[in-house]
This record gives structure tokens, C-alpha cells and sequence, in this order.
């Protein structure tokens, strides 16, 4: 194949995944999928593997390429030309029951020639609680609807009765309809655009085009790894879920051009719905792998290849059926995308050449709150506090983490207006802000997560609900690099106020009145004058924090990113009244070095 | 217009040259073209108008002495944004929100205005550094809520020592304010404004919601923000181009291009630098509309592809359809503003082989003017998109820009062949060969994107082709398009001044307001009715009465459950009644269906109507551009020369006729394969096309 | 043999992992640096800006060099769980 064809068909399979998540975007029109792309549209080959990948949540890319090839397994002989198929269970390749798949071969001139799948987080799912995440959830039956492989549209005709009975399942049957059009339309848009493209070029023109761009992505990522040193790297992430405490350890071993994850040593499964199934370690591991390891390397399956997972059974990282997973997307998973996070930021920093590269934890922790109830204009409204995509940049070879700065798995988020927000529910934020000496201190310094305070206001029912399914207030998860400290963690707080007047404009946590709950896991209201308080984790930091030069360290202090304090004990910086005093400074860090020492001795 | 005054003139200010072009009555339209002369702007306009007057026969003197308009846009604030030239700028914003601008909605602001591939490199992004400093951001107690009730009532004591600290202390020229839904109630703002005229009456303020009275803190405020930070600049170039232009012996009124596609009077445009941001792309969408309408074909897709980058937008029915996402530099801002989207993908794009594949890349690299393709001899060594057009026949190394620039055609090769051609083990016509179809089809692919995306199909469209380099590859794209025709306008080089001097003067007034459907019109009206009356103040300030005035409503519509919101022209005049409201929500959800496809819309939550719209028009008199007589199809006495080109239906060069644009008359047919070259550019027609020049003097494309 | 990185802030040279700062030797290439540097445990709810709900066992270790005191690695941690073990395999 010739050099110039196959970057002209490279560019259009590329466009092909752009217009169709263009596609879902449009005709779903859901908050939740075209503020914080929570969504993933990709190419499979006609064995299922994957082809293209697109910007999405990537930790969705492997995983729909394993649902692919169980619709293969499971479908062999039925697969037609216009068909469509659904598949959500997390034993069969699914994340979690909330983010279901939509499946379609592509046939050209009769024969099946590729599938494309694509993915939304849906209004509802009919687990226990509202929204998909279900921590009262306490196996896989109590987290709604989930088929290991269904078909739901065949030779173009709708299965009625197949869809009737999904919607007969769900919360906001409307809106779940909506999101399963919006897939349908998607995968529509990706079959005739690749038809498109084998009738300008013939079948077997793409069809190289498209082995040629696995091989070389193999090939290349090969090739990186052969750059990088032989090690081993290891990184451990606790997890907390009512006073029960669960670690993902992670050794990472790179021998020539391949890389092993092994997560022996992880805990056993929990009964709560923080667990995860193999299919969504293994996309957990390859969504800071791919723009970590391949930001200039088309992700596909030949990225896939030179890489193993071994996750011990039974285990947090690959949980057997009945275990619940509902909350696994920012539970477990998370932790395995903190986990490689790490381990592979450790193996850039130790080679010359890539450790520009390397980068400490960014955002380790979705507090994913869904609230629900009646809103001002009485409908109902159940939606994800968008805030949750908007996590804190890690510290970076090349610089600071950036505050607020989004996280690694899902590059193109963002969170919603404050009035966007107070427009749909009734509620009242009291400040929405960077929260200081979150960002976890070093050489550079991780990005600073936030902080926010909601109260009810105007809600019909005197206030609404909400689901917390947060970990991350026990244990910091964003880990630090190379001497950085970590990220700070987060924190739920119920606010039951007192009935005065007085707070109604607090400017901080402390300024609420009445008595402070801190929660973390279930079902809570929002009523009356009660307050949720949030905030979220910072990135981590990334070298010694008294080798940060001390004008950045006072600059930290004026924008409100440090407090005097951090700066004078963690990053040795001193203040005359008020001002940088260079000797004090010098001599504080001289201090706090031999006190290094003489701890130990 | 007065006698003896029977110019309009207008001059556009790009980011390489300012253009000018001259219109009167009955005589040929003439062009003017001088470098930009940044940062003082206004040298450059002069040296451009000079230029025209030159072509006259005329000195600038005498020239802007018989105009009697004098239409304007500008890079001005683009340019201050991008150099960080702006004022000392504080921000007063409600307290608690202080981070608001800062922190761009979390990644939003950090991959914002990246291209993929930078977006998959998380690593190495970053925000831009804000143009407001953190420690110049102050919290002001106050608050309003969802529907505009004040709940906190604004603290002017407070105020006070905010506006003190930020004056005394960080020594700001520019104040902006921006407080939380104050689109729907803007007392609170209003009263900082007075307050701050008040006890520091040299300080520029600016208020959200007079610039950008819309939902959405972030946007509003980043757009408040750079306001407040080009205001004292704009107003500077303004009025110094106005004291030049009246020694300079013009006292007509000058009128400043927006990004929204009007023209506002100088005095005006200097209070909201915000609408100046991309007003020269801008009006060569206008330029382009009303060339569609001169040819009587109103659906056009604008190309325009110069030096750095290739630019398209889209003008379905004589409708332009604005920016969702607008951004300066990598700043988000909201204002009605054209969409023109682009590519890195001009003249001047390197060419490189991606490591592993050797699959050809053209840009997103510019070589830039500077030290430009290889084959200017200025330096460059690393072959572009120019050199590939030598090397496929399209320009001839004598004749560039009119024979004024020599090109160094054996360099070009030799670096071509070293860099590219021997690596991919080709000759150099078929590497070369190669990159040209991996432009076109780069190029087809984005329109197939931008058209798709509004539920329209290229074949409906008639392609118009701007810009030093479009000509050689409309061509290639316009057929894998399948557009109905090809123009390559006359004006071509001067897209944007011919778009100034075709545009009116426009107002653009918003309300937000939540109304459910179905409302009473009384309501709609009610909204408009402010709207209107402060709409007919302005423009007969202006000098527009009766029928030189064009009041035109649109409304915002979304189904309630989803986040898409299509403005709505309404189709008769406003104020309405309730069959003309019901009509315009008919109309919403064809509008819909059509952009975002079918089975998109939830109606069972019912429709909700959130901004209402009204476009004010001043309509400007503009003469008759008269067409020349048609004559004879025979192009042969304009034939120069024979060379061999690249055919894409022969698969490689092709000996073909060559034709110089100047020996062309009206009426003349140029068959492809063929190479029309006129002085700023080429035209190629690929096998199967033919061309021919109308009475305008613009090469129609049509295919076989 | 050659310097070489092995982290940002250690190096490998003549088959030691040495401090990036000041060259001190700390264990060779294929043993625990952790346990000749030095240690220092603070419970990561004495940090600022900890939270509300931290947990009262978590500490971060704090791996310094043991001759010039810079900060070379850190890593959260529950008293009962041993150190991260990082490895680089020296060829040959």
C-alpha cells in the first residue's frame, strides 16, 4: 500500500468517528454527553479488533472491542446486514450496567467488513438508586437492567418488544430512549461513512489500509518501549468504602518491547459496588496508557498488543459474578487508572529522552454525585454534578499541574455554568472556587482541585436528593512523583443548619452553621436550609518542594493556590512582614533538609 | 450623497496586508493593497488608500475628497489579545466566584482551540495565562438568582475599597464587571458602573451585561474581560484613524466592521472592542453572500485558502450561521459572531513524512511568508505546499505575483526529492502528486464535516474560491464534492474590503428570558417591544428611517429536556401574533430535525423559548456594480503557453494550454485540463471543467 | 559504567543507585534505595489542606537522601504495607 492512499484513508476514518460522535452529541442533547463527554464512538476490524478509537472516556475502548467479539461468539451465523446489537453486562465486557454499547456490523457488498460501537452514560438503568451509580446496590441484580449481548434491531427492523421491554426497566424511559436513538443514529452515520470510503477505494484497498494501521501503530509503540529501560515500577491506591479499606497494587514490568501490569497483591472483591471486572481493569490500564505512552500513535489494537494484565480472581480488580460494579467507573477503575498513571509516569521520568514526558497523578477521584428530584418548574431532574469531570492537572516534567485542569482518561471534558446548574435543579451554590493547598506541593506543583457549597432554593418539594457514591476522603489517591506530595482529598459534608438567616451567604465551610456531617456513600437530602458541602481532589506534585524557586512559591500564596502556611512549612519559603525574606528562606530550607536526617537517626 | 462625493472606499486590515477597494457608480471597481504596519494600523490604511487612488490616477488626498464613506475592519484587537498588549485589567465578580474566568469550566479552557492531536497529548497542554491576574479578581457581596430577584442587595461601601484597591493598589486602567445572571437583572452591575464613574472616572469599565447579556458566567465574564482589556486600545486606533483620515481631508463618517458581519459607526464600535475580533474573515463571508446574490445563487461554500491556513463557512439561502464556541487566541468569548472555520492548511504548510508510516502530512507548521516556501529562495528548506504546486505545473516560476518575484524552481525540487520523494521512494511528480491529493482530500473532508454538522449537502452549494492558493486545488475538492459550480471571483484578493463595502450597518439586540410553549405573542412582544423602540433610537440617530430600516426577530428554542438551542428567524415583521409565534415554533423543530437529524427530538418534555433576538439593519446605499458586455467563447488570444500539468483524471502531467487572465474578455470559455494565471493567483481547471469569465470578471466553474 | 537516570531524581552510575543531587551512593542497582535512605513518616492528616475525613493511619513517607537531605521519592501509605519497590535492570 502506498504511502499517500493510506494517510488519505487514515484521515477519513478519523473523520468517520468525528461526525459520528458529532452525531450523538446532537441528537441526544443530554448534559451529561455534551458537557462532560461522557461518551466513547470507535471502529472495530471484522473480528472485532479495534481499529480506530476516538477522544471519549478511553477506558471504553478496549472494553467495546471485547463486546464486539461476544456479539461475535455469541451471534455466530445471525449476523445480518442491518443489524444492531446491545450489550451492558460488566462479566461480559461492560464497565458497568449505566453505560451501555451499541453494536453494529458493517457489511460491504454482503460481507461483513467492520462494527462500530459507541457508548453514552444513560439517564437511568433501573438499578437501586437513580442515575446508574447504586451504592445501595449489593450484587449485580440490584444494578439494573444488564444483557451480556441482545439483539435489538435486525435487517433494519426495530425488535419492538425488545425495546419496549428495556424502557419498561428504566427511570425517564424518555430520556433513555433518547440516548439509545442518539446511539442508533451514531452507529448509523459511522456504517454509511465506511461504506463510503470502501466504495471510493475497493474493499481490499481499506482493508490493508486498516491492518497497515494496527502494524504500525504495534510497530511504533513497540518501538517506544524498546527506548524506555527495562524495570519494574510499582504504585498502590487505597480505597475506602464504610470503614472497610481495599488497595489496588500495581507492579508494572517493561522487558524489551512489552509491558506487564500485575495487580497480584490487590484485595479481595467488596461487597460494595466499588469493584471492577477484568474488562474494565484492562480498559482502567489502557486509558492513561494510550495518550500517556501513544499521544503521536493511533490507538488501535496494535497498541494492545505488546501489552499483558494479570488481575488475580476474586479480586477488587476482577471481581466474579454476583459482585456489584456500579459504582466501578469511579471506583476501582479509577484507582487502575491512577495505578498506571504512575507507574508508567515513573518509567518516562527514568529515560533521557521521554522524561519530558512524565507527569504525577492527575484528578485520582469522581465524587459523582446525581442529584434528583422535583425542580422549580416541577419536572423532574436527575443529572451529575458536572463539577466531577473538572478534576485537578497532575505536576508535569514540563510545569505545574493545571488547577481545575480536567483529568487523563476523558481529555475533552468540561463542567458545567454555575447558572446552567441553578437553571435545572433548585438549588443555590454559595461559592464555587480553587481550594487551597489541594494541589499536592513539589519542584511543580499538582493543580488544585475545588470546592463548592450548594443549598435548596425555590424547590417545590422544600429540596431534592442526592446519590453520593464518593471515595477519596480517607486516603489521598493522586499520587506525588519523584518527591511530590500527593493531591488532597476530597470531602462530602451535610450541613444540618440551624434556622437562622445569619448563613445564608457563608463564604466557606466554616462560616455554615449548624452541625457538619461528613458523609461519603448512599442516599442524602437536600432540604430546608441544609447545605451540601464538596470539595475535590488536587493533582499530585512532582519533585522536592524546597526546590520550588520561592517567587513561585509567593505567587502560589497571592493567588490563593497555597496557604502561608504550606509555604513556609512544606516549601521552606519565610516572610518578613508579609514579604519574601531570600536568607530566612535559604536558611529555613537548609533546616528543614537536616531535619530530614536527623528524624531518621 | 453628495454631490462630488461618489466614493465609497474600504480597507481591511489583515494580518499580513491591508486591502482597499473603491466603488462609484458606473466606473470599474478598483483594488489597493499595501503590508499591514502593525502595531500602529493606521500607516497601513493610508499607504493601501493611496495605493487605490494610484490606480486612478488620483492622490489620496483627492480621492478620500471625493468620498462620501468610508468603510473599516481591523486585526486591532485580535492583535492586542494575541501580543498581550491589552490594559492593566481588574475584574469585580460575585464573591464566591472569583475563579470563575480562571479556571475556564475546568479542562474546557485547556484543550479548548487545540486540534486533535494536541488533544491527545494531554501532557504538554495548558491554559493560556489569563488576561486578569488573580490578585486583581475581587469578590463583591451581592447575589441574584435563576429568575433576576436580587437576594443580596450590592454593598456600595464595599465597592467602594474593591474599586480603591484595585486603582490604588494595582494601579488597573480597566475595570470589567461581571456578576451572576445579571443578564436578567443587571441593577447590581449598574450601580458599580456609576459608582466607579464616579470615584475614578479615567478607569474604562464594562459591564457583562451590556457586552454579552447571555447565560453562562464563564463565557460572559471572559468576554467582559477582554473587553475591558482591548477597550482603551480600540478606542485609541479609532479615533487616531479618524483625526488621520480628516487632515487627510475625509470627513464623511468612518464605520467599523464586527464579527457578526455589520458595520457599527466609529464612535460606537470603540466601546465594544469584543465585536471587532475576527470582523475581516467575517466580512468576507458578507463579501462572499453578496456575490451569491449579484450570480443569483444565494447557497454558497466560502473558501479561502492563503499562506497559513485554509478557512470555510457556509451561507445556506443568504443565512450565515454564527459561532457556537467563539475564541480569541485560546479564550472563549460569546457574541454573535461568523463562523469561519479553519485548517492549518495554506500556501506555506510544510510538508512532512510522520515517522514509522511515512504517510505525507501537510502542515499544521507554516513556513509563513518568511522564510517562506523553498522555491521564494528566501531561506526555506523545508518544501510546502507552494513548492508542491510548482512541481506539479501549476505555477509558472516567471510569472509570479505578475512576474514581480522569480521562483527557484530547481531548489525546490532538489529539497523536495531529498526530504520527500526519495524517503517515499517515489519520483518527484509522483510524490509530489501524492501531497497534492492528501491536501485536497484533507480539505474535502473538512467541508463534508462543517456541512454535514448543519444537516446540508454540498451538492445543493456553490463553491467560491478567495485566497492567494484556493484556485489550484478548488478544482480537486470541488469536484470530489460534487458542488454545483466553482467561482473564482474577480475580487478575489480582496475578499474582506469587498465584503465591508456590501455590508450595512447592523445592531444586534438579545433578551433572556424562559417562556414555556406554548406562550401568549403578548409576551413575546412585551420583550421585543424594549428592544424595538431602542433598536428605531439608534439607527435614526444614524441617519435610517422608514424604509432604510430592517428590523428582523429571531427567537432561541430547545426542547426542555436537551441542551441545543436553534435560533429561529421569525418570519414576518415583529411584534407578532399567535398564528406568526406558532409559526416560528413550527419552524424550530423542522430547523431541528434538519441540523441534528432525524428521530433527534424529545418533544414529550415540551419546548421551552430562552433568548430573543433582534437584528437591526441600517441599509446602506450602494451602487450598481455594472457588468461588462459578454462577447465570443474563444479564449485562444488570451493562450500563453503550453506546459505539462498534473490531471487527476490522467493520473499524472499532461502537456496543457496556458491562459493569462489579464488577455481574457467576458463571454471567453477556457477548457480544462488548463492554467488561467492571473496576477495574485492561478486558476486550475482540472479535465472535464470549464471556465467562464462573466461580465464581472469572475472565472465560473462549471463540470462537464 | 555510564550514568544513567533512574528516576528524576536518582541515577545509575557504576552499577549504584546514587542521589541525582549529590552522586551519594545508596544501594546497588539491584537492591532497596529505600532502605538506605532517609525516612521520614508524617500522617498525612498533619499536612495542609488534609480533609475532613482523613484517615488517622495514613502517613506519607518521605525517602531522603541521606547525605544531602533532598526529597527523592515520597508514597502514601498504611504502616502495614512495605515499601514500592522500583527496579531498573542493568544490562549485561
Amino acid at each position: 500500500m502506498d504511502p499517500i492512499t493510506f494517510s488519505i484513508i487514515r484521515h477519513r476514518l478519523f473523520r468517520v468517528v468525528e461526525e459520528a460522535v458529532m452525531t450523538l452529541k446532537h441528537v441526544s442533547g443530554s448534559a451529561i454527553t455534551n458537557e462532560g463527554h461522557d461518551l466513547m464512538v470507535s471502529l472495530y476490524r471484522a473480528d472485532g479488533s479495534l481499529l480506530m478509537g476516538g477522544v471519549g472516556f478511553l477506558h471504553h475502548l478496549t472494553s467495546a472491542a471485547e463486546a464486539c467479539k461476544a456479539i461475535i461468539r455469541r451471534f455466530d451465523g445471525q449476523i445480518h446486514e442491518g443489524d444492531l446489537f446491545l450489550l451492558n453486562d460488566p462479566y461480559t465486557a461492560a464497565l458497568h450496567t449505566s453505560d451501555i454499547y451499541l453494536i453494529a456490523p458493517i457489511h460491504y457488498q454482503g460481507r461483513l467488513v467492520a462494527w462500530s460501537a459507541c457508548f453514552v452514560h444513560v439517564f437511568d438503568i433501573g438499578a437501586m438508586n437513580p442515575g446508574g451509580f447504586a451504592p445501595d446496590a449489593v450484587d449485580i441484580f440490584t444494578e439494573g437492567f444488564s444483557s451480556p449481548g441482545l439483539k435489538l434491531i435486525d435487517r433494519g427492523e426495530m425488535r419492538q418488544d425488545v425495546w419496549d421491554t428495556i424502557l419498561n426497566m428504566v427511570r425517564g424511559p424518555e430520556m433513555v430512549a433518547l440516548d439509545l436513538r442518539s446511539m442508533i443514529a451514531c452507529n448509523n452515520v459511522a456504517g454509511e461513512r465506511l461504506i463510503a470510503l470502501f466504495e471510493k477505494y475497493g474493499a481490499e484497498i481499506v482493508d490493508d489500509a486498516c491492518r497497515m494501521l494496527i502494524e504500525q501503530s504495534e510497530q511504533r509503540l513497540r518501538e517506544r518501549l524498546r527506548e524506555l529501560p527495562d524495570g519494574q515500577w510499582q504504585s498502590r491506591q487505597y480505597l475506602e468504602v464504610k470503614g472497610e479499606t481495599y488497595r489496588v497494587v500495581l507492579t508494572m514490568r517493561k522487558q524489551g518491547d512489552e509491558l506487564v501490569f500485575d495487580f497480584t497483591g490487590s484485595s479481595p472483591q467488596s461487597k460494595y459496588s466499588v469493584n471492577c471486572s477484568k474488562w474494565a481493569s484492562l480498559g482502567g490500564l489502557f486509558a492513561p496508557l494510550f495518550p500517556l505512552l501513544c499521544y503521536d500513535i493511533t490507538w488501535n489494537e496494535g497498541v494492545i498488543r505488546p501489552v499483558r494484565m494479570i488481575a488475580p480472581e476474586g479480586s477488587i480488580v476482577n471481581c466474579a459474578r454476583p459482585a456489584p460494579v456500579s459504582v466501578a467507573t469511579v471506583g476501582a477503575i479509577q484507582s487502575v487508572n491512577n495505578a498506571a498513571c504512575a507507574t508508567i509516569g515513573k518509567m518516562l521520568a527514568a529515560s533521557e529522552r521521554y522524561a519530558e514526558e512524565s507527569t504525577a497523578v492527575w484528578h485520582a477521584n469522581h465524587f459523582a454525585i446525581f442529584m434528583f428530584g422535583t425542580n422549580q418548574r416541577g419536572g423532574l431532574s436527575i443529572g451529575i454534578l458536572t463539577e466531577t469531570f473538572a478534576g485537578a492537572g497532575g505536576a508535569r516534567h514540563v510545569g505545574d499541574g493545571v488547577d481545575i485542569g480536567g483529568e487523563i482518561p476523558n481529555p475533552i471534558s468540561r463542567m458545567a455554568n454555575v447558572e446552567t446548574i441553578e437553571a435545572t435543579f433548585p438549588v443555590r451554590y454559595l461559592f464555587r472556587r480553587r481550594l487551597k493547598d489541594s494541589g499536592g506541593p513539589g519542584r511543580h506543583r499538582g493543580g488544585t482541585g475545588g470546592e463548592m457549597m450548594i443549598v435548596a432554593h425555590d424547590a417545590p418539594d422544600g429540596g431534592i436528593d442526592y446519590v453520593v457514591s464518593g471515595k477519596g476522603t480517607k486516603f489521598p489517591q493522586s499520587d506525588g512523583l519523584a518527591g511530590g506530595y500527593p493531591g488532597a482529598l476530597n470531602d462530602y459534608v451535610w450541613i444540618h443548619a440551624d434556622e437562622s438567616d445569619a448563613t445564608a451567604f457563608a463564604g466557606s465551610l466554616a462560616d455554615m452553621k449548624g452541625r457538619h456531617e461528613p458523609i461519603s456513600w448512599g442516599v442524602y437530602p437536600l432540604r430546608g436550609k441544609d447545605g451540601l458541602y464538596v470539595r475535590w481532589n488536587g493533582g499530585g506534585g512532582l519533585g522536592d518542594p524546597l526546590d520550588r524557586p520561592a517567587e513561585q512559591v509567593v505567587n502560589d500564596v497571592t493567588a490563593g493556590a497555597i496557604s502561608t502556611r504550606a509555604a513556609e512549612e512544606v516549601y521552606g519559603v519565610a516572610f518578613k512582614d508579609g514579604v519574601l525574606d531570600p536568607t530566612l528562606t535559604e536558611a529555613r530550607r537548609r533546616d528543614l533538609k537536616a531535619r530530614r536526617l536527623q528524624e531518621v537517626a | 450623497m453628495t454631490t462630488g462625493r461618489k466614493y465609497l472606499v474600504a480597507t481591511d486590515v489583515g494580518g499580513t496586508c491591508t486591502d482597499t477597494i473603491v466603488f462609484a457608480s458606473g466606473e470599474p471597481v478598483r483594488l489597493g493593497k499595501a503590508l499591514s504596519t502593525p502595531p500602529d494600523f493606521a500607516t497601513g490604511v493610508l499607504d493601501s488608500i493611496r495605493s487605490a487612488a494610484a490606480s486612478m490616477g488620483l492622490t489620496l488626498e483627492a480621492l478620500l475628497a471625493q468620498t462620501s464613506l468610508f468603510m473599516h475592519g481591523s486585526t486591532v484587537v485580535d492583535n492586542a489579545v494575541l501580543t498581550r498588549d491589552g490594559s492593566r485589567t481588574g475584574l469585580l465578580t460575585t464573591e464566591g466566584f472569583e475563579d470563575t474566568v480562571l479556571v475556564t469550566r475546568g479542562a474546557y479552557g485547556r484543550w479548548g482551540g487545540l486540534t486533535e492531536d494536541r488533544i491527545k497529548h494531554p501532557v504538554k497542554t495548558d491554559r493560556a495565562p489569563a488576561l486578569v491576574d488573580a490578585a486583581r479578581i475581587v469578590g463583591i457581596a451581592e447575589r441574584v438568582d435563576y429568575k433576576g430577584a436580587v437576594l443580596r442587595e450590592l454593598d456600595e461601601a464595599q465597592v467602594e475599597r474593591a474599586v480603591r484597591h484595585l486603582v490604588d493598589r494595582h494601579r488597573v486602567d480597566a475595570i470589567a464587571v461581571s456578576f451572576l445572571w445579571s443578564f436578567y437583572n443587571p441593577v447590581n452591575e449598574q450601580k458599580v458602573k456609576a459608582l466607579i464613574n464616579r470615584i475614578a472616572p479615567d478607569v474604562y469599565c464594562t459591564l457583562s451585561s451590556d457586552i454579552a447579556p447571555v447565560p453562562g458566567e464563564y463565557e460572559r465574564s471572559s468576554t467582559v474581560v477582554i473587553n475591558a482589556y482591548a477597550g482603551r486600545i480600540t478606542r485609541a486606533y479609532l479615533s487616531s484613524l479618524e483625526t488621520l483620515l480628516a487632515a487627510t481631508g475625509y470627513d464623511g463618517p468612518v464605520m467599523v466592521m464586527q464579527g457578526y458581519g455589520g458595520l457599527l459607526p466609529a464612535h460606537e464600535a470603540a466601546d465594544r472592542s469584543i465585536g471587532m475580533l475576527e470582523c475581516g474573515p467575517a466580512a468576507g463571508v458578507i463579501g462572499s453572500r453578496a456575490l451569491g446574490q449579484l450570480l443569483d445563487q444565494p447557497d454558497v461554500i466560502a473558501t479561502d485558502m492563503g499562506g497559513t491556513t485554509f478557512k470555510v463557512s457556509v451561507i445556506q439561502g443568504g443565512t450565515i450561521e454564527y459561532a457556537r464556541e467563539p475564541m480569541v487566541d485560546r479564550f472563549h468569548y460569546t457574541q454573535p459572531k461568523i463562523e469561519v472555520v479553519s485548517i492549518g492548511s495554506g500556501g506555506g504548510s510544510i510538508i512532512s513524512l510522520e515517522p514509522g508510516s511515512n504517510a505525507p502530512r501537510v502542515g499544521p507548521r507554516s513556513a509563513g511568508s518568511r522564510p517562506g516556501p523553498v522555491c521564494y529562495g528566501l531561506g526555506g528548506d523545508e518544501p510546502t505546499l507552494t513548492d508542491v504546486f510548482m512541481l506539479i505545473g501549476y505555477m509558472d516560476p516567471e510569472i509570479f505575483l505578475g512576474g514581480s518575484m522569480r521562483l527557484d524552481r530547481e531548489r525546490a525540487r532538489q529539497v523536495f526529492e531529498q526530504k520527500i520523494a526519495r524517503p517515499l521512494g517515489l519520483s518527484v511528480e509522483a510524490a509530489a502528486i501524492g501531497v497534492y491529493r492528501v491536501a485536497a482530500a484533507q480539505i474535502t473532508d473538512l467541508i463534508r464535516q462543517i456541512t454535514v454538522e448543519r444537516g446540508l449537502d454540498p451538492r445543493d452549494f456553490v463553491l467560491h474560491a478567495f485566497g492567494g492558493s484556493c484556485g489550484m486545488v478548488a478544482g480537486m475538492f470541488g469536484a470530489e464534492l460534487n458542488v454545483r459550480r466553482m467561482v473564482v471571483p474577480y475580487t478575489a484578493s480582496v475578499n474582506c474590503a469587498f465584503g465591508l463595502i456590501s455590508a450595512d450597518i447592523v445592531h444586534e439586540y438579545a433578551t433572556t428570558a424562559l417562556l414555556p410553549v406554548p406562550s401568549p405573542a403578548e409576551a413575546v412582544n412585551r420583550l421585543f417591544a424594549p428592544m424595538l423602540e431602542k433598536a428605531r433610537a439608534q439607527l435614526a440617530l444614524e441617519g435610517f428611517t422608514g424604509d432604510r430600516v430592517r428590523l428582523d426577530g429571531a427567537v432561541d428554542l430547545r426542547y426542555s429536556r436537551q441542551v441545543h438551542e436553534v435560533t429561529t428567524p421569525i418570519r414576518g415583521s415583529v411584534p407578532l401574533d399567535d398564528a406568526a409565534l406558532a409559526g416560528v415554533v413550527a419552524d424550530f423543530e423542522a430547523l431541528y430535525e434538519r441540523k441534528y437529524g432525524k428521530g433527534s427530538a424529545y418533544r414529550e418534555a415540551g419546548m421551552e423559548m430562552t433568548q430573543f433576538r433582534l437584528t437591526a439593519r441600517g441599509l446602506m446605499e450602494r451602487p450598481e456594480i455594472a457588468a461588462e458586455a459578454t462577447g465570443g467563447a474563444d479564449a485562444a488570444p488570451a493562450r500563453v503557453g503550453r506546459r505539462p500539468i498534473f490531471v487527476e483524471a490522467e493520473d499524472g502531467m499532461v502537456p496543457s494550454d496556458i491562459y493569462d487572465f489579464e488577455k481574457l474578455r467576458p463571454g471567453n470559455v477556457v477548457a480544462g485540463p488548463a492554467v488561467i494565471h492571473t496576477p495574485i493567483t492561478t486558476i486550475v481547471l482540472q479535465a472535464g471543467q470549464r471556465g467562464t469569465l462573466d461580465g464581472y470578471r469572475n472565472v465560473i466553474i462549471d463540470f462537464a | 559504567m555510564a550514568r544513567r537516570r533512574f528516576s528524576d531524581t536518582l541515577i545509575l552510575a557504576d552499577g549504584k543507585i546514587c542521589c541525582g543531587a549529590c552522586e551519594r551512593p545508596l544501594a546497588a542497582a539491584d537492591r532497596s534505595w529505600k532502605e538506605q535512605a532517609a525516612l521520614t513518616v508524617v500522617p498525612v492528616a498533619s499536612l495542609p489542606g488534609a480533609g475532613l475525613g482523613t484517615d488517622s493511619r495514613i502517613v506519607l513517607r518521605r525517602f531522603a537522601c541521606s547525605g544531602c537531605g533532598s526529597l527523592l521519592e515520597t508514597e502514601v501509605a498504611l504502616p502495614e504495607d512495605p515499601f514500592l519497590e522500583d527496579r531498573i535492570v542493568v544490562a549485561g
